[in-house]
């Protein structure tokens, strides 16, 4: 009851601020975020705001709070304000189907923005996921050419756990084969909850006696929980941890020594890619003329989609200063604790 | 095991001619059999895990062969389940006053988040990082808001005569979105270095053989003393007391089992690294067999470092969050045993009307048990966020659900009135010995999620089917 009232709220809200924002003409973006409790989903909407309102158009977003009968409630209110384009970052990728066929019957463009659902008529756009797998394993690769392998898996329920796991599994598949990398450890981490990786890291450790050389952590968060385990042991900084999102605290990680690479998926690019093909699809552009665009049909049910793949920045020890660079952390942050002469952007 | 000491069954009353030995026995010596079969489901667990993990991967060094029953692995589960069984004795009050509390897991985000970003953001800069105050301000600061938050939750249910269901209903969602706001969602680390060895991460957070022996000595005189009080006190008031053979075996038992435990946790020994680190930071000689590279001892005897660390060998003792877990136990047992403010509570729960015309002030009962239950969840804050050495707003999701099932599994009845609090720790080790298990089978998360739920609902069907049977 609470929540209806709260929405009908919202909503009412929205509604007379973009009533004024439509009569001032020009294009209207909106866009569904299936939740505001990551950090990352901020930036992201700053982005997108800011080419949104620099070419003097209007931006409007609903927050559906991790409820996919939320979001298919937003995306009707957000149809009734009648946008040009839609973008939908989706809760439940099959749950949203429905609302996006409602999108396409009201003569709307619809965006799925970093979460795929498999909606031929949408544009994907999102980091290489299955790419970010693959440059973990490079970068792990490099400093562990063989031993015992330790991996961390995400939520066993999110479907990027699994393309991260697929590209993994893509770059070791030779040294796998040939004994010169074994898997000794994998587990899947319930809610990528950094607490549960803890766990998992502790009991992996237990089971092999320590006989861990290297753990393919599929994000930041549960690479903090690795890095715990692992310093209960002594063996923080010699066994190298790989994580993805660039986390304040795991880019100091980095520096530190006690994580290998936080692979990081600048969000500020990804708004920005998506907010120019937002507003060139809201003149009419034809989706396979945006650049960067290309055919994808690596999803679930393999349904082709027009897709632009980015490319992530992999954040080694050498090259946190780009991270410094955009903005995206800062020098203290960065090198807290940090002894001299140990990391190039720290000096 | 520690928290046996205030054992005391509600299994009494009359015995029935019609009973064995074995039960007249029990009921004799006024044990809690519900107690004991826990005890005996755990150890089967416990043995069952060893045993699979030495098909799986033979050469563990557990009792069995595999690599569930070694100190190490025991040492860490206690470790594990601190955190959900300090919340889950508030609980078992919460419960038995016939209330819930479905916010602990969003309060224990809200609590760590804020207390890291203090230690962090705030404390860090203005008295300087390592400063030695630091790590006792932000424990302070932790009981604190845990508690605060906790009695805003009781003055609503009690005095806005909201149902508590929906109280923390709201809690749980609007907590959470709190947490993200304090810090924005980012992770906060590293936490105060004093403030981190209160979760217990590693041997260095624990306080050595010496006091553990001093520690488990001070228990068994406990242990003494707590029964021949209550000898005592039954002949004051003129109650039958136990047979003395009775007595004598609460003592002897409960003594072995504190001084096994103690055994357990002291024969851990430091990983190999750990002990070399410090003795390279301390100066200590380490023996031969060592190579020296760069001017530090590296030991590269792969498995078998600690042979090639004789000589160097660290007993660790007790974990501090383990000592905060059994501590809080034993304050909480008593609490509920001892002091009016515990028997009201179960007087309440048993019958809020009779409690009420008979006096009880039932409102700021309600106030002080989710305060109480609020500060617990700001110590169990406290610890998870020491372990993990950062505070992100993950830290705490689904933790009620848990903190519930610890409550339940451990005898706690939903109708009110009835639970303990030694039953609910027990049900936590449980419900983590589970999980742990699963892991070091490397079972997928997913089973181990059918396996624990499967649990919850089989301890309560047994749990009836015995109440029944008493009856």
């Amino acid at each position: 009851m609470k929540f209806k009232i709260l929405t009908l709220l919202a909503g009412a809200l929205l509604m007379s601020a973009t009533s004024t924002a439509v009569m001032a003409a020009g294009k209207t973006i909106a866009v569904s975020w299936k939740t505001f409790q990551e950090e990352r989903w901020k930036t992201d909407e700053a982005a997108i705001k800011a080419v949104v309102e620099a070419a003097g158009d209007t931006f409007i977003s609903t927050d559906a709070q991790g409820s996919a009968q939320k979001q298919a409630a937003d995306i009707e209110s957000l149809i009734s304000q009648k946008p040009d384009v839609i973008l939908v970052v989706a809760f439940d990728s099959d749950a949203i189907l429905p609302s996006i066929q409602k999108i396409s019957d009201a003569g709307i463009k619809s965006i799925a923005y970093d979460v795929q659902f498999e909606d031929p008529n949408a544009l994907y756009i999102t980091f290489d996921n299955v790419g970010v797998g693959r440059i973990m394993a490079q970068e792990m690769l490099k400093v562990k050419p063989e031993g015992r392998y330790a991996f961390i898996k995400g939520d066993k329920g999110d479907p990027n756990a699994t393309f991260l796991f697929q590209g993994q599994m893509e770059v070791l598949k030779g040294a796998m084969d040939s004994g010169k990398v074994t898997n000794v450890c994998e587990t899947f981490t319930d809610g990528w909850k950094p607490d549960n990786a803890q766990k998992n890291m502790e009991q992996c450790l237990t089971s092999t006696n320590n006989g861990v050389d290297a753990v393919l952590s599929e994000n930041d968060g549960m690479a903090s929980g690795v890095v715990a385990a692992l310093d209960a042991q002594g063996l923080a900084g010699t066994v190298p941890v790989t994580g993805q999102d660039g986390d304040l605290a795991a880019i100091n990680r980095v520096a530190l020594g006690t994580q290998l690479v936080s692979i990081w998926k600048n969000s500020i690019d990804l708004g920005t890619v998506a907010a120019k093909a937002a507003l060139a699809l809201a003149d009419g552009a034809d989706p396979t003329t945006i650049e960067g665009v290309a055919k994808f049909s690596g999803g679930k049910n393999g349904v082709e989609m027009n897709a632009i793949l980015l490319a992530p920045t992999p954040i080694t020890k050498d090259n946190i200063q780009v991270a410094i660079d955009a903005g995206h952390i800062t020098k203290e942050q960065a090198c807290a604790g940090v002894a001299a002469g140990t990391v190039p952007a720290c000096n | 095991m520690g928290w046996g000491m205030a054992e005391q069954s509600n299994a009494g009353g009359p015995a029935s001619s019609n009973e064995g030995l074995f039960r007249r026995l029990l009921r004799a010596a006024e044990i809690d059999t519900r107690m004991l079969g826990m005890l005996a489901a755990l150890l089967l667990i416990w043995v069952g895990f060893d045993v699979m993990s030495a098909i799986l991967r033979p050469g563990g060094g557990g009792l069995f062969g595999g690599s569930f029953l070694t100190s190490r692995n025991l040492w860490i589960l206690l470790v594990q389940t601190s955190v959900i069984a300090v919340m889950t004795t508030g609980m078992v009050l919460v419960i038995v006053l016939r209330q819930i509390d479905l916010s602990v897991g969003s309060m224990l985000s809200v609590v760590a988040v804020a207390t890291g970003v203090l230690q962090v953001f705030e404390l860090g800069p203005t008295l300087g990082v390592g400063h030695p105050a630091i790590w006792i301000i932000a424990v302070i600061f932790a009981i604190a808001l845990g508690a605060a938050i906790g009695m805003f939750n009781g003055v609503l249910i009690a005095y806005g005569q909201i149902p508590s269901f929906i109280v923390t209903l709201g809690g749980l969602i609007a907590f959470s979105g709190a947490a993200f706001l304090i810090a924005s969602g980012v992770t906060v680390a590293p936490m105060d270095k004093t403030f981190k060895l209160i979760g217990g991460n590693g041997p260095l957070a624990s306080i050595g053989p010496m006091w553990s022996w001093v520690l488990a000595a001070v228990a068994c005189v406990g242990i003494g003393i707590a029964t021949l009080s209550g000898r005592r006190r039954r002949l004051k008031f003129s109650f039958a007391p136990k047979p003395v053979w009775a007595d004598v075996l609460t003592v002897v038992v409960g003594c072995a089992a504190v001084l096994g435990t103690t055994a357990v946790v002291n024969s851990y020994l430091w990983p190999a690294r750990v002990a070399e680190r410090f003795a390279v930071e301390n100066n200590i000689p380490i023996p031969a067999g060592v190579e020296n590279r760069a001017g530090l001892a590296i030991c590269t005897a792969g498995d078998k470092v600690v042979t090639c660390l004789d000589g160097l060998s660290f007993q660790t003792g007790y974990p501090i969050p383990v000592l905060i877990m059994l501590a809080v136990g034993l304050v909480m047992t008593f609490v509920a045993r001892r002091t009016r403010f515990g028997r009201y509570i179960f007087a309440t729960g048993g019958n809020p009307e009779a409690a009420e015309l008979a006096g009880v002030n039932t409102k700021r009962l309600t106030v002080m048990v989710f305060t109480l239950m609020g500060a617990l969840v700001g110590i169990s804050a406290i610890i998870a966020s020491a372990r993990l050495d950062a505070a992100t707003t993950a830290l705490g999701t689904l933790n009620e659900l848990y903190v519930i099932a610890a409550a339940v599994i451990g005898g706690t009845s939903l109708a009110g009135g009835i639970g303990t609090i030694y039953g609910a720790i027990v049900g936590a080790l449980l419900m983590q010995s589970l999980q742990s298990g699963m892991a070091l089978l490397n079972v997928d998360s997913a089973y181990t999620n059918i396996v624990v739920g499967i649990v919850l609902v089989l301890a309560v069907f047994v749990d009836q089917a015995y109440r029944r049977r008493v009856k």
